[in-house]
């Protein structure tokens, strides 16, 4: 049983594989830096809902063309960059080999940057597909593709020639992530285009893309990076195994269904709505078996938390992970989705499963790895701490403000004798709560960015105990 | 029978693509065979059976106008569905008509979806006929100036642009026009 990260040493060669890691180095390294950048055009977004004239008579920087890259800036050039580096970190470690193609690792992540770059060029100038979360230009989509698919051969190559011939979590997680995105991909930036996908055909491919981005993308990648990392940080084993394949094998069933509880009450048919919202709340299922099993993993390892960064990152994760994903159910309920559904509160719930949830287990997969294949020691830890709580709180105060105003739009808007323009000035100190919290947020990404790149300079210079993994 | 997939990454590829397969077929080819207002233009004469009008297709000025609005990303901040709620009725109407819900035979010429996830700026299914150009002008140039409170950005290059403010303004006209529901025939132009 597989309970520890690649501890099946029953089939463990005699001596550790020597991984080379030049591909992890190029992904994280590269994600870490987006996610800096795009930073900034999220706390630019921010403060024109305070300051509406900012920036604004400039059309590269109107607020509808930086939404859109703001989303996949941090979608594609932070968060699924540092995935895949992580993936490329922890598979060969989980199947006891090199990684299969090293070359070929590299020319994914020099690809991966030229997306992101012309991601931000095409975006900017008003090229975007008009798609949401696949706004990028069909070309651009045609080199993501490719870029799965050479991501997709390197790992699956890893896989099968493994050593150890058990599997982990992480890696079916992986495995799953690889598949799905696969198919999700296509139907949200092809099929979408297909003759006669127009109007509501093309908007439930556009959700089933949308919601499977994150529940099938993001979901199962974050989930092999926690599954991975909680363990690896905590030095003990994962609490149960077959929990984690209720976790994983409902997940893979339950989550491709829920697209049109983003259409409820609206132009949709009522009985896929329906299917929807059932279907929405079986996603409590996998979410509770996933969270069980990381919370009761830490039994007896709680006093850690003080001073491991990965952990703090980790289970504050795990938390969110929780709320989000009952959130997200209990919005798909009719009666509440007629308050919450396209107001504040949305971004609120949306900003904690990618920001709160997912990034924040890659930061604990960045903070663990980089000083490892470096060979050094984390330049800061009192710098990473100060991250997390800038995180943390920022995050906090994000994700309340945007809960309670949403709300209160709601209901506001459900008295239609509030003219509309009285519900919007009624949330100016919402989102002046929000620029501010965003100021927090982008804080921590400044002081993780130069500590992550401090260490990377640091490393081969000082020498260090020799990394664990 | 899954507990086999721990080791056998062949057998884990079938199991994880075929549960997917399931749901993600019957909820996206399976719905427009099983509906077909998903793909049949609205059309109805009949004032006993709902409202009355006919969906027709973009003209090469509105399909431009389509464009921009897509360009501008204004589907980020404005919904396009009247939904089945008695406020989303209320606030789709004007002068003291309730708006009719939208429904899916209103948007098969729709190249690409607008029907939005965040309302930050009124819901646009219905505005079609309720301001004139002269409005949306003044209105794109500054939106403070004809809405105090309003954070909607300024499009300074489409207000000073004729070509681009006739062609949006003439995409924003059609906006639930298929369905004629002003008793007076009292739209802008």
């Amino acid at each position: 049983m597989a309970l520890q990260p690649g501890s099946n040493t029953a089939v463990a060669v005699a001596t550790p594989e020597i991984h080379q890691d030049t591909t992890v180095k190029w992904f994280l390294l590269g994600a870490v830096g987006y996610f800096a950048v795009v930073g900034i055009i999220a706390l630019i977004i921010a403060a024109k809902f305070v300051w509406p004239q900012f920036l604004g008579t400039i059309p590269y920087f109107t607020y509808g063309r930086m939404r859109p890259l703001h989303v996949n800036g941090m979608l594609f050039g932070w968060l699924l960059a540092a995935d895949m580096g992580l993936a490329f970190y922890m598979v060969p470690r989980l199947c006891g080999v090199k990684l299969w193609s090293e070359k070929l690792g590299i020319a994914t992540s020099i690809l991966w940057n030229i997306i992101i770059l012309s991601a931000i060029v095409t975006l900017l100038g008003g090229y975007q597909k008009g798609l949401e979360y696949a706004d990028l230009p069909t070309p651009i989509a045609i080199l993501v593709v490719i870029a799965w698919i050479m991501f997709g051969v390197n790992i699956f190559g890893t896989i099968l020639t493994r050593k150890y011939v058990q599997m982990y979590v992480s890696t079916w997680y992986l495995m799953g992530t690889i598949l799905w995105t696969a198919f999700v991909y296509l139907t949200g930036n092809f099929a979408t285009l297909l003759p006669g996908m127009t109007g509501v055909n093309q908007a439930n491919l556009n959700w089933m893309y949308t919601h499977n981005a994150v529940g099938l993308i993001f979901t199962p990648a974050g989930l092999a990076v926690a599954y991975y990392f909680i363990p690896r940080a905590s030095g003990s084993p994962l609490f149960s195994h077959k929990l984690s394949m209720v976790g994983f094998w409902s997940l893979a069933f339950v989550y491709v269904w829920t697209g049109a509880h983003h259409m409820l009450h609206g132009p949709i048919s009522q009985w896929l709505q329906t299917i929807s919202i059932v279907f929405s709340v079986m996603l409590l299922i996998p979410v509770w078996a996933v969270v069980y099993n990381f919370i009761a993993s830490m039994k007896g390892e709680w006093h850690q938390l003080s001073d491991n960064i990965s952990l703090k990152f980790l289970m504050s994760g795990t938390i969110f992970y929780l709320l989000t994903c009952f959130q997200g159910p209990m919005h798909s309920l009719r009666s509440v989705n007629a308050i919450v559904s396209k107001t504040d509160w949305i971004p609120g719930h949306a900003h904690m499963a990618v920001m709160g949830t997912f990034s924040f287990f890659a930061m604990a997969g960045v903070y663990h790895t980089i000083p490892r294949i470096f060979n050094t020691k984390l330049h800061s830890e009192a710098a990473a701490n100060w991250s997390f709580w800038f995180f943390l709180i920022g995050g906090l105060g994000m994700f309340t403000s945007l809960w309670l105003g949403g709300f209160w739009q709601g209901l506001q808007w459900n008295d239609p004798t509030i003219p509309f323009i009285d519900t919007v000035v009624a949330l100016k100190p919402v989102w002046i709560v929000r620029f501010f919290s965003g100021i927090m947020i982008f804080s921590g990404i400044v002081l993780f960015m130069y500590n992550i790149v401090s260490t990377a300079l640091s490393g081969g210079q000082a020498k260090a105990e020799p990394a664990r993994s | 029978m899954l507990r086999k997939t721990d080791s056998n990454a062949t057998l884990f590829i079938v199991a994880a693509l075929g549960l997917f397969f399931i749901g993600g077929l019957l909820t996206t080819v399976a719905p427009p065979l099983l509906d077909k207002s998903w793909s049949k233009p609205f059309e109805n004469h009949d004032a006993t059976k709902g409202p009355t009008g006919k969906l027709v297709d973009y003209t090469e000025q509105e399909k431009r106008g389509y464009a921009i609005y897509i360009r501008e990303g204004c589907k980020y901040c404005h919904t396009q569905q009247t939904r089945t709620l008695l406020s989303d009725v209320k606030r789709s109407g004007w002068k003291g008509v309730d708006s009719p819900v939208s429904t899916p035979d209103e948007f098969v010429y729709d190249y690409r979806q607008t029907f939005g996830t965040k309302r930050t700026g009124p819901d646009l299914s219905r505005v079609g006929g309720k301001y004139n150009k002269q409005w949306h002008k003044a209105h794109f140039n500054n939106p403070r100036d004809l809405v105090p409170g309003s954070i909607m950005p300024p499009f300074p290059w489409i207000a000073n642009n004729e070509q681009e403010l006739d062609d949006l303004v003439a995409y924003l006209q059609t906006r639930g026009r298929s369905k004629d529901w002003r008793p007076d025939n009292d739209y802008e132009k």
